[in-house]
């Protein structure tokens, strides 16, 4: 079996580390035989709805991410497609915002998303939410750990899911303890560390969905018979001296 | 001079004297008192200086060091500013402490490393006669945000002095985007022949600053820096005053090449240090240090290259070395592979604020290319983030039975001590650096100060 990632605007949107979830993902298909093939799709380049099993979707910065904006608008037909076929897709920070439908800019202004999810995204004056961050899974029982750094406050749509409740940290906004989002085999987050460095569950989901996109016949088994590991979550406290 | 700003010298300067004689230790302590009572106190302190500032994210201390190494040949006396004390602060203090104070009428030189974040802090007093621009990768995101606001920082800063001169690094993008009022010298490189690329993916700061589309390049050196172009706008590289023609040899210990066809060699390893040596060469040619004596300047070299210390630890060659953002660290991993001996890696990873608190950088990290390119018998890791920096080389590709995690420093320093070869580099960022230093330091393996 051969699966098909695309990182979607891997070129620009590629802040903190989130390439490690496409090698995560990557290791551990490796490990079932599976190869991978990664493709970048940036500037000027359709997104192929058909020919991907996972699509990875990282941050930016600002700056990269309003040229993003205005690119993205041709590809928003066929990702929105993707998505509701239930393609698999990860998109983190700057990549969770952009498909929603829009999110503020650094200096108040308003910069569309593809409106393929229907969440949305303000600002905060002179904030940041940063730090380590713990969440909770009530469909699955399972928590996640990660580490925010995100200025955008997010609200969610009436059909997507949090991808879980704060238990510590701030979430997708501060407000209404909600952090990320599920929407049929999209997973959206602001978790970097990457996400899927400290989140096996999540990996292994994801690896389930990718197989089944590529052959809805596939035996999962293997998958959940797999060793998949993730780096230690209960980190020290950062120290200010040492 | 006003009466508040002599006043906040004689306070500093007391400071001082009071913290090197009973505290062992200067710090710039003296320099925040001093601001505190005077903000402007700089004004008056480098009146009769000739200040050279170096900022850029990466190679400032280095290239800081190198550009004094240089000018030393034809200058008597040189002030400058310790590694890591590069805040309005710590250069106040460095002023406050020079012991041979110009007199009156006289110039002295000052070279001085600045935080990008207060380069318009300090340019607002000071008069620079030039700006040393060594390049703009991401570091520490938390800290200042991205490149670009970077790069307007350092902009804002070069604006309040028109008249210096800037020396820049041509490779860089970044540095042509805007046009300014100074006079303007690039350095870069030439040794290659043209082609058409791309930087690959992951790579920071390929965009076109005019018309923002991907940055096209007819050769790269490293990261995004390289002979750039646009293939939409006609965006370019701009003419280069000072160029490395030639890579003659590089291995993990020195470099020769060639700037402006003359060969040069600096006893460390590592492309970037090859930039930073360049940008010290064109300093020293814009004020007119004769070739040779750059030549002789790069050559006698061991503190200046402290960061990549060579520790005996038992009968174990060990090199020590600081990494803290992804450029920085692919590039050390670039040139330890060019190493012929076998080598075996010891990696210490920690979270602390002077650190930055997310570890999610070592994922930018080419440890792909580095497991695949070297037969590495034993990675020993340590470090509070052990376990993210073990399982970044997993996923990597080292094989499990290969990496020894030991979150202990004494047992990880026991376990470098077991590797079956002679020579490892110990990668460790800044606070697991100190921290391992201290202990070495205990073992009265190296002298105490950093």
């Amino acid at each position: 079996m051969e699966l098909n990632f695309a990182h979607l605007y891997g070129d620009l949107m590629n802040t903190y580390g989130d390439l490690g979830n496409i090698l995560v993902l990557k290791y551990y298909a490796e490990q079932l035989g599976i190869k991978v093939n990664v493709d970048l799709v940036s500037l000027d380049t359709p997104f192929d709805a058909n020919k991907y099993h996972f699509v990875l979707f990282g941050g930016g910065q600002d700056y990269e991410q309003v040229v993003i904006s205005k690119d993205i608008q041709n590809k928003a037909d066929s990702l929105t497609n993707y998505i509701e076929n239930g393609g698999p897709l990860l998109a983190v920070c700057g990549g969770y915002q952009l498909l929603g439908q829009y999110y503020i800019g650094a200096h108040g202004e308003k910069i569309p998303g593809i409106s393929a999810l229907s969440h949305y995204t303000l600002s905060q004056d002179h904030n940041r939410f940063i730090g380590n961050i713990e969440i909770h899974n009530d469909a699955f029982d399972e928590n996640y750990y990660g580490f925010e750094n995100h200025n955008g406050m997010t609200f969610l749509g009436d059909e997507e899911q949090p991808l879980g409740h704060v238990v510590s940290g701030h979430g997708n906004n501060g407000q209404d303890g909600t952090e990320g989002a599920i929407y049929k085999n999209t997973f959206c987050s602001y978790f970097h560390g990457p996400i899927l460095t400290h989140n096996a569950p999540i990996t292994r989901r994801l690896l389930k969905a990718a197989i089944h996109a590529a052959d809805p016949d596939a035996d999962l088994t293997p998958v959940d018979e797999l060793d998949i590991q993730n780096a230690a979550v209960d980190v020290p406290e950062a120290k200010h001296n040492f | 001079m006003t009466i508040r700003s002599s006043f906040a010298e004689t306070v500093g300067k007391s400071s001082y004297w009071f913290l090197h004689t009973f505290m062992k230790g200067g710090s710039s302590f003296p320099g925040r008192i001093a601001e505190q009572i005077d903000p402007a106190v700089l004004k008056d302190l480098g009146r009769n200086y000739d200040v050279i500032l170096v900022t850029g994210t990466n190679g400032k201390t280095l290239t800081t060091s190198l550009i004094v190494k240089v000018l030393a040949q034809k200058y008597d006396q040189i002030l400058t500013n310790p590694s890591g004390s590069n805040m309005t602060q710590g250069i106040i203090t460095a002023f406050l402490t020079d012991k041979e104070k110009p007199k009156r009428h006289q110039r002295k030189l000052a070279v001085l490393e600045v935080d990008e974040a207060n380069v318009k802090l300090v340019s607002r007093y000071v008069k620079p006669k030039a700006f040393v621009l060594t390049n703009i990768f991401r570091d520490q995101l938390d800290r200042y945000g991205e490149i670009y606001t970077t790069n307007d920082k350092i902009l804002e800063g070069i604006k309040l002095a028109p008249n210096a001169t800037v020396i820049a690094n041509g490779d860089e993008a970044l540095f042509a985007s805007e046009k300014l009022p100074n006079p303007v010298i690039y350095f870069g490189f030439d040794d290659q022949p043209d082609g058409d690329v791309v930087a690959t993916p992951n790579t920071d700061g390929v965009l076109c600053p005019v018309c923002n589309h991907i940055l096209h390049y007819k050769f790269i050196t490293y990261s995004n820096l390289g002979k750039y172009f646009c293939p939409h706008c006609g965006f370019h590289r701009p003419a280069l005053k000072y160029r490395v023609t030639k890579r003659i040899h590089m291995d993990p210990t020195s470099s020769q090449f060639c700037i402006d066809e003359r060969p040069y060699a600096i006893q460390v390893g590592g492309l970037y240090n090859v930039y930073n040596a360049l940008a010290a060469y064109s300093v020293g040619r814009f004020l007119g240090v004769k070739p040779a004596q750059i030549e002789k300047a790069f050559q006698y070299d061991e503190k200046v290259f402290g960061r990549q210390e060579v520790i005996q630890l038992g009968d174990k060659k060990l090199t020590l070395i600081l990494v803290k953002n992804p450029v920085g660290l692919n590039q050390v991993l670039d040139m330890i592979s060019t190493d012929a001996q076998p080598f075996s890696l010891g990696w210490l990873l920690n979270a602390n604020f002077a650190d930055g608190i997310d570890t999610s950088w070592i994922w930018d990290g080419n440890f792909e290319d580095f497991v695949r390119n070297n037969d590495v018998p034993a990675v020993v890791t340590g470090g509070d983030r052990v376990s993210d920096i073990s399982f970044r080389l997993k996923i990597a590709g080292a094989p499990d039975d290969k990496i020894h995690p030991n979150q202990d420093l004494d047992h990880f320093i026991d376990e470098l001590k077991q590797v079956p070869t002679d020579h490892l580099y110990v990668l460790a960022n800044y606070t697991s650096m100190l921290q391992l230093r201290q202990k070495f330091a205990d073992m009265k393996l190296v002298a105490n100060r950093m």
